[in-house]
């Protein structure tokens, strides 16, 4: 499935019908955002404001970050009004 | 317990109709603001646009690399001299051949306020039927952040290090949109990443106005990596920005410009430079000058839309 409707080809390079590239970001991460389910009221400022737009709403209660893809930037603890999401070091998950 | 969850969804979801065309995993910077909005525009307008652009911090993920692409949208790249000249061409071509979509010059303000300038003017002089958005980082980011002409009084660039014979920048930023807004074309409007609703009720009425002609929006995108501010503070950024009236927020229709959110009480735009390392090295007497000029562009802005509806344009901007 393809949603490039007006170029078949842009020239050799970047065709969409291919699939797409796509980078293995979660591995920048320093530190993991952490969602409190408890605290969090489904308000979706968290998901509106990621750059990434990997926030996903969980059963209609809570959102919850795709860690494969989050580059740790921090934006959705920072921009929670509830103050839900912590960042957490990834080494502590290592352990 | 279960009746905690009094939140509602925010608004600005409703606004989100269409897909991502973007991979998950795209080389931005971790908190660029530049991301989110590239993200924003095509789940509210649709994928059935054209976006053109230029070399620039967005091309390395809308040109794609090697044989791949990041995303599913259609992309031209051009070059920073031509840039609203092409979009012209494309924009010109589906209008004659009668197919329906959206030609988006997506460029950040190297070209719109330096490079390509001449062609944005000429564009907005013809009145093209197209979309033009500036996202302004306020330098090259792309290259080494080096000034630009929205490069703002007092921040310390490559090209305006802050040392011993330099204190940054030593004169004052381009106004781009105002100077757009004074072509009369059918829609200007500035807009910033923290107030996602405004953005797209924005982008929605660019795409409306492009019916009738030129739309130009001007997007305040902060770089964490070139202002050197950590990547969780770009939405407070923005916010900042506007509630020192440092990026007001204001849409102008044929040139009628109208305030979209006045701020009651601007907070001094010290409350914004202390967020950056920039600015770091801006003392009160630099930061007087830095307010006086914010100070003097918001009157400016506020002169002009009374003047705008005392004056009617002498000629109608239908064709």
């Amino acid at each position: 499935m393809s949603l490039n409707k007006f170029f078949k080809h842009e020239g050799p390079w970047s065709d969409a019908n291919d699939s797409l590239m796509c980078s293995d970001t979660g591995s920048w991460r320093t530190k993991r955002p952490v969602v409190d389910k408890d605290t969090c009221i489904f308000c979706g400022f968290c998901a509106i404001y990621c750059p990434i737009q990997v926030m996903e709403m969980v059963e209609n209660s809570h959102f919850s970050p795709d860690l494969a893809f989050c580059k740790g930037c921090g934006i959705c603890a920072k921009e929670c009004p509830k103050n839900a999401i912590s960042m957490i070091a990834e080494g502590d998950f290592q352990k | 317990m279960t009746g905690k969850k009094k939140g509602k969804l925010t608004k600005v979801l409703d606004y989100l109709k269409h897909d991502d065309p973007f991979s998950k995993g795209v080389a931005f910077c971790p908190g660029c603001s530049l991301e989110l909005l590239i993200r924003f525009i095509p789940q509210v307008l649709g994928n059935d646009i054209v976006i053109t652009g230029t070399p620039s911090c967005s091309a390395p993920v809308l040109l794609g690399q090697n044989n791949q692409s990041w995303h599913s949208l259609s992309y031209f790249g051009t070059l920073m001299t031509g840039a609203a000249a092409n979009a012209t061409g494309l924009a010109r071509y589906y209008r004659k051949a009668g197919i329906d979509n959206t030609v988006i010059c997506f460029n950040g303000d190297g070209t719109a306020a330096d490079i390509g300038f001449g062609n944005l003017a000429g564009a907005a002089e013809r009145n093209e039927p197209f979309i033009y958005i500036c996202y302004d980082n306020e330098g090259y980011m792309n290259t080494g952040i080096q000034k630009s002409a929205t490069t703002p009084f007092g921040a310390s660039t490559t090209t305006t290090p802050f040392g011993s014979a330099s204190k940054g920048k030593n004169l004052r930023r381009m106004n781009l949109a105002l100077k757009m807004a004074m072509h009369k074309i059918p829609y200007t409007a500035t807009a910033t990443m923290s107030d996602l609703g405004d953005l797209a009720k924005k982008l929605l009425k660019a795409k409306e106005a492009k019916e009738r002609g030129f739309a130009f929006l001007h997007v305040f995108a902060p770089c964490p990596t070139g202002w050197g501010y950590a990547p969780e503070n770009t939405i407070e950024v923005c916010r900042r920005a506007v509630k020192t009236n440092y990026f007001p927020l204001w849409e102008a229709e044929n040139g009628k410009i109208r305030m979209t959110k006045t701020v009651k009480k601007p907070k001094p735009v010290s409350t914004y430079t202390e967020l950056i390392k920039k600015f770091a090295h801006l003392n009160e007497a630099d930061l007087q000058i830095l307010q006086d000029d914010v100070d003097y562009e918001y009157c400016m802005l506020g002169g002009l839309s009374v003047l705008e509806a005392e004056c009617q344009l002498p000629v109608s901007t239908e064709d």
